[in-house]
């Protein structure tokens, strides 16, 4: 998260204590199934729209949780502890493998990045939805996929 | 016990003996914003029937319906529980990640599909509601 002029792009969460700027354009989007996931979105996907991660500065006042995901890498979720708005995950080991995964809702702008694919299905429940366009990767992007 | 669950840290337990009113799915912008991106899905429960334990935080907004929303969450992990509306204190609305696996339950509605984003993908198979759906059991 370093030092940009003039942003691209800009987020919140939904009282305003949490601000972020994107000082690039985002490098994919995809929706994530996997259980950590279903809790933090309320029974959905999370959608997530994939940043490098210099490029974004958050400003405000944000909580951190780290998990061990069901990747097996440790997980950092951020979210607003005023309003409780699920901010972003990053992947903190190892550490500089993986983009930053910014809430689509959080985004000004949530149509910024559609989604490109759909990761760890073997998680979703029976109801869920898929766009059928679209990859479908049962665990995470490179795994098997469902065809 | 018809339904249990609990949050990803454990902090926040809930068990609820009965089944719900009705069960939606909402893409209104707020739900994006603390949902994750995507929709909330919720199971709405008669509050007597709910028994819920651990700390928990709480948020308050003006909902897109324009009724004060109740938005709880665990007090440690930060995982949506449960949402309540101020002119439904009769209902709590359970978001379905918060349950046991295996509840069978779904969706069976989606509404404010006006503030879905171009790559929401919904279930065409289900009623959909462009704002704010008839209370439960409303008659035509």
């Amino acid at each position: 998260m370093s030092e940009h002029t003039s942003p691209r792009h800009h987020g919140r969460c939904l009282c305003g204590g949490v601000t972020f700027t994107a000082a690039a354009d985002p490098i994919g989007a995809r929706m994530c199934w996997c259980r950590d996931c279903q809790y933090i979105a309320s029974g959905s996907p999370t959608v997530n729209v994939l940043f490098s991660e210099d490029a974004l500065s958050y400003s405000g006042l944000l909580t951190t949780l780290r998990l061990v995901a069901d990747s097996g890498n440790t997980v950092e979720r951020g979210f607003c502890p005023t309003c409780g708005a699920q901010m972003y995950s990053r992947t903190v080991d190892p550490a500089g493998t993986q983009p930053i995964r910014v809430r689509a809702g959080t985004l000004d702008d949530p149509s910024l990045r559609a989604p490109e694919a759909h990761i760890w299905v073997d998680s979703a429940p029976a109801w869920a939805i898929f766009n059928t366009a679209l990859p479908r990767f049962r665990q995470g992007p490179g795994s098997e996929r469902v065809d | 016990m018809t339904y249990s669950g609990s949050c990803s840290c454990g902090g926040v337990t809930v068990s609820i003996e009965g089944e719900p009113a009705a069960v939606r799915q909402c893409w209104c912008r707020q739900c994006q914003k603390v949902a994750g991106g995507g929709a909330s899905n919720n199971a709405m429960f008669n509050t007597a029937d709910v028994t819920l334990s651990g700390d928990l935080a709480s948020a308050t907004w003006t909902a897109a319906s324009g009724n004060t929303l109740t938005h709880w969450r665990c007090a440690n992990c930060g995982n949506p529980v449960y949402g309540q509306s101020s002119a439904r204190p009769q209902f709590m609305t359970m978001r379905l990640g918060i349950l046991d696996p295996g509840h069978r339950l779904a969706p069976q509605a989606v509404i404010w599909t006006d503030d879905a984003p171009a790559w929401a993908v919904i279930d065409p198979a289900l009623p959909a509601f462009a704002r704010q759906p008839p209370p439960p059991g409303a008659k035509d």
